[in-house]
């Protein structure tokens, strides 16, 4: 048995329909970008931000009422990659992976910024909650009725592929027989703060430059079985970390030489940053290399699952944005360098037949 | 990717490394635990003037910081990274050769103070140090601790509240079991914050008296802080290399109480679904299970849930909330937990629930001192925010 995609869903500045967004990749669009403002500095940050009319479909639950946008967000992505699934799964075999990095952090910086301002005894009870990293899985798992197993699992950019492993490892423990893996992420101007004094930034002056990257927000979402059909995921492969950039291409390239041969593809993180460079080295001049976050912006935690549905649908397709066809049946490498230290790889391959159906 | 599943492989406990407020090692935890040391002191890291609880259990920095030793790198460094060393340290004394494939840690807040002082410096009008914020994620503090030992293998970080600890070992548990892995360093860590402190202060959660698990009076929790790392390897390949080994995990169960984002539902069903499946894991019977490391963080509401699904399954097994000597370390509690129980298997005793004065549930507290008793295994739960539930099974190892 392989690990098999059987629904895949994203919620991003470009939209929501799988479809629908991989033909604007596909055409070179790119999702707009907006001007974020910073309430304490004045800082001023390029973002790209998923539109409200594309949550407007969201179905009201009560754990939604106060929950923040990260919630709603893996919500969406949650249930559209379920409805995906020609089979309904078990809610009593189906377990809930969660990838996240930056988390919550409107409702943290609204909770401290109380604490700051007036005083630990004005902090909100109703905030601070919102704020574990966990919460937006406990929102998921209440919403789909999920009672077994739900991890979340944090880590830098690179952390949707340890969100995938541990997802392949519980596949293999056969105590579930399909696992949801969600991540999502939202838009502060803390975060955003932290990455420009982090000097990874565009300069808002100079939103056409390709240097530095912009941040934004969404949520992607797999639903992982054991099966052989559709697209599957052919290994997953955490990589080691590294402690300087410079060393960041040969932790990848590591990560690329433990990756089976026949890659016909790349589906990177570049984002505008050293990892560009490190990336290409680290699968040669010859790949073609396409990154989703030229045109829907970092999502930190969200964007391995961008990389990955990008690669599904390039497979399905044949085609890669921005790149010559890719070689018929080959697999893709869905490659992930966070800006702080770790890193990781997977390949994707196509079953032929049956036909993949997996998307809206 | 093929799945080829061996279900029958054993887990061993081949080191283990822990700093708590109980102490610096196995040996001074183990001396705490049996003196029943009441670990909680007034808080120093921050100011508490405005909130109700003034107190939590707290690691000494003199002693932790090791200031005369440190590089300018190491200056950097967050609290918690001090912690996850000291405890990576002590194990890698005992197995000095151990090279974990992967990392599998819980935690809560990694270097939160890192974001608090972030956040205090902007409104300041300041600018901070890039190593502040580089050093503030989560997974920080583990490859950080792993390469100062020469150790880069990849951190896989469980951020699920409370019971992150015991996942983290659970976890890596199943994954040596099925034969994904043979190696793996499993834990966690916590280190205290301000934000942490005011948030469970906010919800009353906490409490500004003792910390009395179980206790019908019981107010509420004490926080703390530490780290607590175990190599766990394949017992066959840890045999075969000479492995001296401190004990197994057997059972490992997980469930989600999807009642409310912080309180656990009333009728105790996730906790007990947890026991259950862990215990059927181990292939155990209830009544052969000898001591139980309670979640016990002495809110009304847990412990209620807890000691009914306790009382439900397992009568009258010795129960003890160690949470009474150490406070709650959160992400760090159940992989300390899981040491705790460790040594309580190896040193044949009952760890205590100190600050115990009157039953409310038919449990058989370990009230207020050690008791010396005859068991080969013991549960070690772990509960969060989220209606996250996890328990493992440890196991005296038999030569």
């Amino acid at each position: 048995m392989s690990l098999s995609i059987a629904g895949m869903s994203w919620v991003t500045p470009l939209g929501s329909n799988v479809n629908d967004v991989w033909q604007r990749l596909v055409a070179g669009e790119a999702a707009s970008i907006e001007i974020l403002e910073n309430e304490q500095n004045g800082a001023r940050y390029l973002v790209r931000r998923v539109p409200a009319t594309t949550m407007a479909h969201l179905p009201p639950h009560a754990r939604l009422r106060r929950a923040s946008a990260i919630s709603r967000f893996a919500a969406a992505a949650g249930l559209a990659a379920l409805a995906e699934a020609k089979t309904p799964p078990s809610l009593d075999r189906i377990a809930l992976v969660f990838a996240i990095s930056n988390g919550g952090v409107i409702y943290t910086r609204r909770f401290y910024a109380e604490i700051v301002k007036s005083g630990a005894q004005s902090a909100s009870p109703l905030l601070f909650p919102e704020t574990v990293f966990n919460a937006p899985a406990s929102h998921l798992t209440a919403i789909l009725e999920i009672s077994g197993a739900s991890y979340t699992v944090v880590g830098d950019g690179a952390v949707g592929i340890l969100a995938l492993k541990l997802a392949d490892d519980l596949l293999a423990s056969e105590d579930v027989d399909t696992c949801l893996v969600v991540a999502a992420e939202e838009i502060d101007s803390l975060v955003c703060e932290a990455y420009r004094q982090w000097r990874f930034l565009r300069d808002p002056k100079k939103p056409e430059t390709g240097r530095g990257m912009i941040m934004s927000e969404g949520a992607g979402a797999v639903l992982l079985k054991r099966s052989n059909d559709g697209i599957e995921i052919d290994q997953i492969v955490p990589g080691a970390n590294f402690f300087r950039r410079s060393e960041a291409s040969a932790r990848l390239g590591s990560v690329v030489s433990r990756l089976k041969n026949g890659i016909g593809f790349c589906v990177g993180s570049g984002n505008g940053t050293f990892i560009d460079r490190a990336e290409r080295a680290a699968v040669g001049d010859e790949m073609p290399v396409y990154s989703p976050k030229i045109a829907l912006g970092e999502s930190v935690g969200a964007s391995v699952f961008w990389q990955l549905i990008t690669a599904a649908k390039a497979l399905e397709a044949g085609t890669l944005p921005g790149s010559s066809k890719p070689p018929v049946d080959s697999r893709a490498v869905v490659l992930a360098c966070g800006l702080n230290q770790q890193t990781g790889g997977l390949t994707l391959r196509r079953r032929v037949c049956p036909a993949f159906q997996g998307s809206t | 990717m093929n799945f080829e599943v061996k279900t029958s492989q054993r887990v061993a406990i081949v080191a283990a490394g822990i700093v708590s407020p109980l102490g610096f090692g196995l040996t001074e935890t183990l001396q705490s635990l049996r003196q029943a040391r009441d670990c909680v002191t007034p808080v120093t890291a921050f100011s508490v003037e405005k909130t109700r609880c003034k107190t939590a259990a707290q690691i000494d920095d003199g002693r932790l910081l090791d200031k005369a030793n440190r590089s300018r790198q190491d200056r950097r460094l967050h609290r918690a990274s001090y912690m996850v060393r000291t405890a990576l340290a002590e194990l890698l004394e005992r197995a000095r050769e151990f090279e974990p494939e992967i990392a599998i840690v819980g935690t809560t807040s990694g270097g939160m103070s890192f974001g608090e002082n972030f956040y205090r410096t902007l409104g300041n009008g300041g600018v901070c140090s890039a190593a502040l914020i580089a050093n503030y994620p989560p997974q920080k503090q583990i490859v950080d601790a792993m390469e100062k030992f020469g150790i880069n293998a990849p951190a896989q970080v469980i951020a699920n509240a409370c019971a992150s600890g015991t996942n983290a070992i659970g976890h890596a548990f199943n994954a040596i079991r099925t034969g994904r892995c043979q190696r793996i360093l499993a834990g966690g860590y916590d280190a205290l914050s301000e934000l942490v402190f005011v948030g469970f202060d906010s919800l009353q959660a906490a409490t500004p008296e003792k910390c009395r698990p179980f206790d019908s009076n019981r107010s509420g929790m004490v926080l703390g802080e530490g780290a607590a790392l175990l190599a766990l390897e394949e017992l066959e390949s840890a045999r075969s290399h000479g492995a001296e080994i401190l004990g197994e995990i057997t059972g490992y169960g997980i469930s989600t109480d999807n009642h409310h984002l912080t309180q656990p539902n009333p009728d105790g069903s996730g906790p007990r679904r947890a026991m259950e499946q862990a215990l059927a894991q181990a292939q155990l019977e209830p009544n052969q299970v000898g001591y139980i490391n309670a979640h016990g963080t002495a809110t009304v509401l847990n412990d209620t849930a807890e000691g009914k699904a306790i009382a439900e399954l397992f009568g009258d097994v010795p129960v003890s909330s160690t949470k009474s000597m150490m406070g709650h370390s959160l992400g760090a509690a159940g992989a300390i937990e899981a040491v705790v129980s460790l040594l309580a298997l190896q040193h044949q005793f009952l760890p205590p629930n100190i600050n115990f004065r009157e039953a409310e549930l038919s449990l058989n507290i370990v009230a207020n001192e050690a008791r010396d008793a005859q068991f080969d295994c013991a549960i070690s739960n772990s509960f969060g925010f989220g209606g996250t539930n996890a328990t493992i099974v440890l196991r005296r190892f038999a030569r």
